[in-house]
């Protein structure tokens, strides 16, 4: 088992320093972020000057040593945009996308995976085309149209929810469901395949065999199996959620991460983007690590593989 | 040194500062869901007292603090709210006393003498003072700055109340570039700057301007409260919510549901809404931004640009009315001219022409009789719906080119770099006046120009040096004309900055300074009473 944890550990460390070495310098393809704050008609010495101010005069290993060094300590620089430390930007954001996350889960399993189950119990009945078709919108239709029509319809004609920002209750419930319809689409559409592969299993056929009621056989025996791929999409889902909700939280004005990191694109912010995407992967990296312990522990064969 | 608060209650407000230490904000973060849901610190109290803005533009610090700001317009939006100017543009004035009750300039034109504006204070109580004066001035760090230093010899503080400068040389703009081309004439308190620093001042600005900084959540609102003691007048709104609203559908419909007061920047249909729904105002206000296309190959003669028949075909191209009524629903000038109308030494071209079968005759005689592949028309992205419907237009009449829209950074710097080749469309909102504009434009060695045509570079090394003002006026109209007879450009428009205004507004203050696209003076701004 020891070996097992290491092995993945190594493989964690390994991620998170690819993913730091890739936004890194993808984010310098985008541009010189010194002619952004300049002013138009700066002259090169001008830009030079903003440029060693940033520390963007460096060679490219120094700036990446340095922004490492920093990082392992807990400092995500300072945004240039902002002219604050970027752990306190993604820290003041963070219970907001936390709050968005959580609800626009909770609706994504809410309705995935009742959906997932009922496609699945009824095959090929309409309950499963129309599961199909939920799907196939909820993966297509993309967020800010729905986003859009929402607020066109609750907001503006109906007057019962607010059009943007945050404050109150109902100022989630629109973003949560914008940003939900997706992954709830993908959570019914793995819910239903696991179920399906679950009630074509032997011990499901044994427990028909004993003559157990079929409400039974699927909500004590086939549902609890066929959960858990899908909980293991809703912990990564959830992560993706809270990090990059960039379209709901823009068009909703809502005060997420996902609107911090559009920022920082939008502006050439690099300590910005590259603290944003590093703590994501981080917090994606991290969850993907604890499910395979998990896992590991709960079932011996797979640390007796690795 | 202060920070921010970045609990998600919302701001502190301990004497306009803001305070953080990362424990707080990371406690904040990790017990904060049920924290988010709480009313935000900006839920005000007493809608009579509070005028809400949808803005389209996330606000950066360095807005607050006038010694970064640029040329820009933009970071005036907040200058007009927390500062005030030795001088600045106002209503009826490119150029009004404001902290400085008058002036006067020696007959050589090297020296200006200010006398301060008696009893005027900072927010903090502190009286604005000649020092203040002069340390703002040395303290701005700005792209001009650099200019400054060359041409001023001395700042002198006879007295209080009285700041005298002294130029190396005649400089006829300086005035206009220290009030309002630069921040550099926008006063901020000396001793506490320095007892701050520049980042805490960033983070707890303080100003003589209509409205004191409360406080800042970045990339979501900015809240300020009147300050009462102002010169001109107090103001009679009490609050100001400034809430960032990137998405413009988003923002009408916050206007539409009485959300906000006012809502900046809403374009084409969004703008007919606004005209269709009761209770809401539509607000154009034509600012100094004009629209223009550029021929970086003009100077190459092997190019068909090089032919002044074609560039002159370009602009005949052009149904610039039927393109201002659809996409700015014609409130956007026809000026004709890329030199803003409300600027000093402004000359009015002839009328725009819209002549699709002269410009096809033009082109025939150029040795086009079926126009010409004039390859890529480069543009900002967020005016390419402008560009579709040029290239359109040049389309008909055979200039065949392509729309390339760039990301707005990287258009900036493809001029800046001199990379973009055949058609350019530009727009500048840049401050100044029609000499500055030939700097940066036109004439040789300024930072945007591919070529230039030396009738014109000798008239404007001309007008630099003339400090009589009639005289000088004559040059730079003889240059405009020039521009315009040499086809250097083709005019599109002058840009109208649309916005929208809800029932609750009494003055917005919307177009009471020429040019200026946002709501100032601040202080003139009132709500219906109900």
């Amino acid at each position: 088992m020891r070996r097992f944890v290491t092995k993945r550990l190594g493989y964690a460390v390994l991620s998170l320093f690819l993913l730091s070495l890739t936004i890194f310098l993808l984010v310098r393809v985008t541009g010189d972020p010194a002619a952004l704050m300049a002013e138009p008609g700066a002259s090169a010495e001008q830009l030079a000057a903003i440029r060693k101010n940033l520390g963007l005069d460096q060679p490219l290993w120094i700036q990446y040593g340095s922004f490492m060094a920093n990082f392992l300590t807990g400092d995500l620089g300072h945004s240039f945009y902002y002219n604050a430390p970027v752990l306190d930007l993604y820290a003041a954001r963070l219970p907001y996308s936390l709050l968005l996350a959580a609800v626009a889960m909770a609706f994504s399993l809410l309705i995935g995976i009742p959906s997932g189950i009922l496609a699945a119990v009824r095959v090929g009945t309409m309950w499963d085309g129309a599961g199909k078709v939920f799907a196939l919108l909820g993966l297509s239709m993309p967020s800010f149209w729905i986003g859009l029509v929402m607020i066109l319809f609750f907001s503006v004609y109906l007057g019962w929810l607010p059009s943007s920002g945050a404050g109150t209750p109902l100022h989630v419930i629109m973003p949560a469901f914008a940003l939900g319809w997706y992954f709830a689409a993908a959570h019914m559409r793995l819910t239903r395949s696991s179920m399906l592969d679950v009630l074509g299993s032997e011990y499901v056929k044994l427990a028909r065999l004993k003559g157990l009621p079929e409400s039974l056989v699927v909500a004590k025996h086939a549902f609890k199996n066929a959960l858990i791929p899908v909980i293991t999409l809703a912990g990564i889902n959830l992560v993706i959620m809270i990090n990059v909700a960039v379209v709901v939280e823009t068009v909703f004005a809502w005060p997420g991460i996902g609107r911090l990191l559009y920022e920082g694109i939008s502006f050439r912010d690099f300590p910005l983007v590259q603290g944003i995407v590093l703590l994501g992967g981080s917090m994606i990296v991290v969850v993907n690590l604890l499910v395979d312990i998990l896992y590991a522990v709960v079932d011996p064969r797979i640390r007796l593989e690795a | 040194m202060g920070g921010f608060d970045g609990s998600p209650a919302g701001p502190k407000a301990g004497g306009g500062e803001l305070r953080l230490s990362r424990r707080n904000a990371i406690a904040g973060a990790a017990a904060g869901v049920g924290v988010a849901m709480a009313g935000s610190g900006s839920a005000a109290a007493g809608l009579q007292g509070q005028l809400t803005y949808a803005v389209h533009i996330s606000l950066a610090p360095t807005w607050f603090d006038p010694a970064e700001t640029s040329g820009l317009v933009t970071p005036y939006m907040l200058l007009y709210a927390m500062h005030d100017a030795v001088a600045k543009p106002m209503p009826g004035s490119q150029l009004a006393p404001a902290l400085a009750e008058s002036w006067s300039v020696s007959p050589d034109g090297r020296v200006y003498d200010f006398t301060l504006r008696e009893g005027v204070k900072f927010h903090n109580g502190e009286p604005v003072t000649a020092d203040d004066v002069k340390f703002s001035f040395e303290r701005y760090r700005g792209s001009s700055a650099a200019v400054f230093k060359s041409r001023v010899a001395s700042i002198e503080i006879p007295d209080p109340r009285h700041v005298r400068t002294t130029l190396k040389q005649p400089w006829p703009d300086f005035l206009m570039f220290y009030a309002s081309t630069t921040g550099a004439g926008w006063i901020v308190p000396r001793k506490y700057a320095e007892k701050v620093g520049e980042d805490g001042f960033k983070k707890a600005p303080v100003g003589a301007g209509p409205y004191k900084f409360v406080s800042f959540n970045p990339g979501v609102e900015l809240v300020l409260e009147a300050f009462d003691q102002y010169w001109r007048k107090p103001p009679q709104v009490k609050r100001l919510v400034l809430k960032v609203i990137p998405d413009e559908s988003t923002r009408l419909a916050a206007l539409k549901r009485g959300e906000v007061d006012i809502a900046y920047s809403l374009r084409g249909e969004l703008a007919e809404e606004v005209v269709r729904t009761e209770g809401l105002t539509l607000k154009p206000v034509v600012i100094d931004s004009p629209f223009w296309l550029y021929f970086p190959d003009q100077w190459n003669v092997k190019s068909p640009w090089h032919d002044v028949r074609v560039r002159q075909a370009a602009a005949l191209a052009l149904d610039m009315k039927a393109i201002n009524d659809a996409l700015t629903l014609g409130y956007s000038r026809l000026t004709n001219s890329m030199f803003p109308d409300s600027f000093d030494f402004y000359w009015q071209p002839p009328p725009m022409v819209y002549d699709p079968d002269k410009a096809k005759k033009l082109l025939a005689e150029a040795g086009h009789p079926n126009g010409f592949d004039a390859g890529e028309y480069f543009c900002d992205i967020s005016y390419a719906n402008l560009g579709e419907t040029v290239v359109d237009n040049l389309q008909a009449v055979g200039i065949r080119a392509r729309l390339r829209p760039s990301e707005r950074a990287a258009f900036i710097q493809g001029i800046s770099d001199k990379i973009y080749k055949d058609i350019v469309q530009i727009g500048s909102g840049a401050f100044g006046n029609v000499a500055t504009r030939f700097q940066s434009w036109i004439v040789k060695g300024g930072p945007y120009v591919y070529g230039s045509y030396p009738q014109i570079d000798e008239l404007y090394a001309a007008q630099a040096a003339e400090l009589d003002r009639g005289r000088r006026t004559e040059i730079l109209h003889k240059m405009q004309k020039l521009v315009h007879e040499l086809a250097v450009v083709a005019p599109l428009w002058q840009l109208a900055f649309i916005n929208g205004q809800g029932a609750r507004v009494g003055e917005s203050s919307f177009g009471k300074i020429a040019g200026f696209p946002y709501t100032a003076p601040y202080e003139d701004q009132t709500l219906k009473s109900t």
